[in-house]
């Protein structure tokens, strides 16, 4: 018995996948004209808005909120209205002032007024989790049933960029806090909402024209549509369903499906579905940045602050081979921040590898053959790069020059816990934009969200955190430019990341879809998708 | 202490000629395939054509002169990968299987031999054991120990020894109750004598055929592990690994359907191998005493 059951285990992934292929078919031929289905590889952790911060959040938490402001399409430069009817902002770029549409009611028919914008936004903020930084030194007021006036004590240009993200989605007051939600000051320890959101029984906390019916962080997110919507934009699909799918089995499925996306493809995956007439498949640069970090934490490793270490990786990587790992279409990372943005770095700027000088680096930094190990989210894929195949690059490239570097892989979950503490030591991650504006890479300078997470506190280094305080609040677009330049170049001279490379976007959708296009901060925003 | 007595010996002769069921052709191909595998896990670096590890070559080449199994995702040589991986899975599987045995055997034994308590504990531990699928035992052991070959080889002895222990009790309890066993003890012969003497040779034969199918079980398990993450971590070519890694690149075939090919000839060669030996030794002894446990 016991070699059967071993033997039945085995075939598990075999068989999983068959269904998946199988299930896939089932799906799109019992609903027709009805189902829109999204294969995605999974990294969501939560559903609530103002805890989630991952994008297959914002696919489903788009369809379910709305924001003050939203984006059309793939343009990302140009916020426009939604729960809004107008705004004003002020000359010093420190006030807001929004007006709200009057017509609008959550799922449950509540009307939407500005105490739940004020709710939601004080909510994110006392939260104090991962995206509440998007509302630093914010506050938000009501002013009258209709009216909500946001003031920032710095200048803050990014700030109708932020709240066109789904972190900034409004929720239902009334019905969050009946579920234990809470914005008060300590709400990090009182809110217990979140078990609520991540159900198919949240249906009103939200007033977007779509309501969440099924929640799994490894199998699948599933939309029905909201009856009692609002506005124009009206639920054109019966359900909305989210897949978790490797690329690999996305590769399979696009091919045979009929209203359905596929969001990770590799390029050379797209490679070979090109001349498919049933699918539209795009090619677009990538807003993913792939880096490498060594903690700057004395306490976390001995050898990651070393400058010489740092130095030594920061040459020893053969970045053309990185690049070619992620296949045709990935350009290296010239800075931390994607080359489609305000302020990137020209190619021209980016490091080049030096053996040389990484070997003579790595020999001041008198490490020896001390061992150091790479973590890695091991069962992440983004682009179609899994970042098992990116460290096993790394690993080799470092090894080329003599250090002695051991992987560890985990599960994206543990992998991000640590590395969100503080306690990784040398780590492979990535970084994909919050709201398309450079202003959200400032996170990666001391004492800010990422550079904390490697162990670089404010005070590190007085100059560039001047630097990124001066760019916070400049509003001329060239001046902004030439700062966050200067601030990369600093960053690639002495900070403790070291950025790699952007992947390729490949997104498939089935020719007959209408409006399904990539979009940087939302994936896709299945709100505009139709049957054609 | 010199003995009282010559003991006669009512001991049956191993029979271990090359009889007739080796003469089957599954235990040819068994046997061929097996040696072939181990052959190739011990001349690994003689016989595998690049360095598994070295990214020299172009990514994702299809199978060609230069590269029989084609390249993998960072232009590693996929059959020198296979090769090596035969040097992580064979000794490996070889080693845990050894482990089990003898862990299992001598609680088995003891068990079997002084039965009451002893019996009752080892054997309700074997069934708790038992009770859960062995893959999802052997991911919370090495959840517990942290991931790497050797926790998943651990994790594999773990759940490995209670089949041993079961039928090494029941090849006990029986034989310990035949009548030379009997006679000799009551000819003065010691409790360890009629151990080793009348009754270890007697079960040698199961649990050798049992050792050979757990081996092919403990090689899907290794796999099965690694495939998981849980097992090998990269670069070390592990064959489970390596199919995890093909999954994620279907368009370039042959990067996982290789070393699944190498799991897959590696196990029927082992369960082959199994099956012939039991035809070799009694099947009424290897097979009654476990059935009756069921």
């Amino acid at each position: 018995m016991k070699r059967l059951r071993s033997a039945r285990l085995a075939l598990i992934p075999v068989v999983a996948i068959a269904v998946a292929v199988a299930a896939q078919g089932a799906t799109a031929r019992s609903s027709a004209g009805g189902t829109l289905v999204i294969d995605r590889s999974f990294e969501i952790k939560t559903a609530d808005p103002q805890r989630a911060f991952e994008p297959t959040a914002s696919i489903v938490n788009r369809a379910v909120f709305d924001t003050l402001l939203t984006y059309k399409g793939a343009d990302v430069a140009h916020p426009v209205p939604q729960l809004a009817e107008s705004y004003t902002a002020s000359k010093d770029a420190k006030t807001f002032t929004f007006k709200l549409k009057k017509n609008v009611h959550f799922a449950d028919g509540t009307p939407l007024t500005s105490a739940d914008v004020v709710f939601s936004f004080n909510r994110l903020i006392n939260l104090k989790g991962n995206p509440s930084f998007l509302l630093a030194d914010v506050s938000v007021a009501a002013k009258g049933k209709y009216g909500v006036v946001l003031k920032s004590k710095v200048p803050n240009t990014a700030l109708p960029a932020i709240l066109a993200n789904t972190s900034l989605g409004i929720v239902n007051s009334k019905l969050v806090k009946a579920h234990g939600g809470t914005d008060a000051a300590d709400a990090d320890k009182t809110d217990k909402a979140e078990q609520w959101f991540n159900s198919g029984n949240s249906v009103g906390a939200g007033s977007g024209p779509y309501v969440l019916k099924q929640y799994s962080t490894t199998s699948q997110l599933v939309l029905q549509p909201n009856a009692k919507y609002w506005g124009p934009n009206k639920a054109k699909w019966s359900s909305v369903v989210v897949r978790n799918m490797i690329s690999a089995t996305q590769l399979i499925n696009i091919q045979r499906g009929s209203h359905e996306v596929a969001i990770d493809l590799a390029s050379d995956q797209a490679q070979g579905i090109r001349k498919n007439k049933k699918l539209k498949v795009s090619l677009t640069p990538s807003t993913w940045v792939f880096w490498l970090f060594a903690n700057n934490n004395k306490d976390i490793s001995q050898i990651t602050p070393n400058k010489h270490f740092q130095n030594a990786v920061r040459y020893a990587i053969d970045y053309r081979s990185v690049v070619g790992v992620a296949g045709p279409g990935a350009i290296q990372a010239p800075g931390i921040i994607p080359n489609m943005f305000l302020g990137s770095l020209p190619q021209k700027m980016r490091i080049n590898q030096n053996g040389a000088k990484a070997k003579w680096e790595l020999a001041a930094s008198a490490i020896g053959s001390g061992k150091i190990t790479l973590e890695f989210p091991s069962d992440l894929t983004i682009n179609g790069v899994p970042f098992a195949s990116m460290a096993q690059k790394v690993q080799a490239n470092l090894q080329s020059v003599g250090f002695n570097v051991e992987l560890a892989g985990a599960p994206v979950g543990t992998w991000l816990q640590k590395y969100r503490d503080g306690k990784m030591a040398f780590g492979l991650s990535l970084w994909g934009p919050d709201y398309p504006d450079p202003a959200d890479y400032l996170a990666f300078l001391p004492g800010k969200l990422v550079g904390t997470r490697a162990g670089w506190p404010a005070g590190s280094d007085p100059p560039l955190e001047k630097l990124g305080d001066q760019a916070l609040v400049t509003t001329n677009a060239k001046a902004r430019q030439k700062l966050y330049q200067q601030i990369q170049q600093k960053l690639n001279a002495d900070g403790p990341f070291f950025p790699l490379i952007q992947p390729t976007q490949v997104f498939v959708a089935t020719t007959d879809l209408k409006g399904a296009v990539f979009n940087p901060v939302y994936q896709i925003d299945v709100t505009q998708v139709s049957a054609k | 202490m010199s003995e009282p007595l010559a003991l006669p010996r009512f001991r049956r002769r191993p029979r271990l000629r090359l009889g007739p069921a080796w003469r089957q052709p599954l235990a040819i191909a068994g046997a061929t395939i097996a040696v072939a595998w181990f052959l190739i896990a011990i001349f690994a670096p003689l016989v595998a054509p690049y360095d598994p590890l070295a990214q020299s070559f172009t990514p994702t080449q299809a199978p060609s002169g230069a590269h029989l199994f084609g390249t993998d995702e960072l232009g590693r040589d996929v059959l020198s990968r296979v090769i090596f991986g035969a040097r992580i899975t064979i000794p490996i599987a070889l080693l845990l299987v050894g482990l089990a045995a003898a862990i299992g055997g001598l609680l088995g034994a003891v068990a079997g031999y002084l039965r009451g308590i002893a019996d009752g504990l080892v054997m309700r531990i074997a069934d708790l054991v038992f009770a859960f699928p062995p893959i999802i035992l052997a991911m919370v052991v090495t959840a517990v120990l942290g991931r790497g070959l050797r926790n998943a080889a651990l994790a594999i002895v773990v759940v490995a020894w209670p089949s041993y222990a079961r039928v090494v009790r029941g090849l006990v309890l029986s034989v310990g109750d035949a009548e030379y066993v009997q006679s000799a003890r009551l000819l003065g012969a010691s409790a360890r004598r009629a151990l080793f003497r009348d009754v270890l040779p007697n079960i040698a034969g199961p649990v050798l055929v049992l050792m050979t199918l757990d081996l092919a079980n403990a090689t899907l398990l290794l796999s099965g592990l690694s495939f998981l993450g849980l097992g090998a971590q990269p670069p070390h070519p592990e064959w489970g690994s390596m199919v995890a890694t093909g999954t994620q690149y279907f368009q370039f075939w042959w990067m996982g359907t290789f070393p699944g090919l190498a799991i897959f000839t590696a196990v029927l060669a082992f369960n082959f191998l199994g099956d012939s030996l039991r035809d070799v030794f009694d099947p009424q002894t290897a097979w009654r005493s476990e059935d009756t446990q069921d």
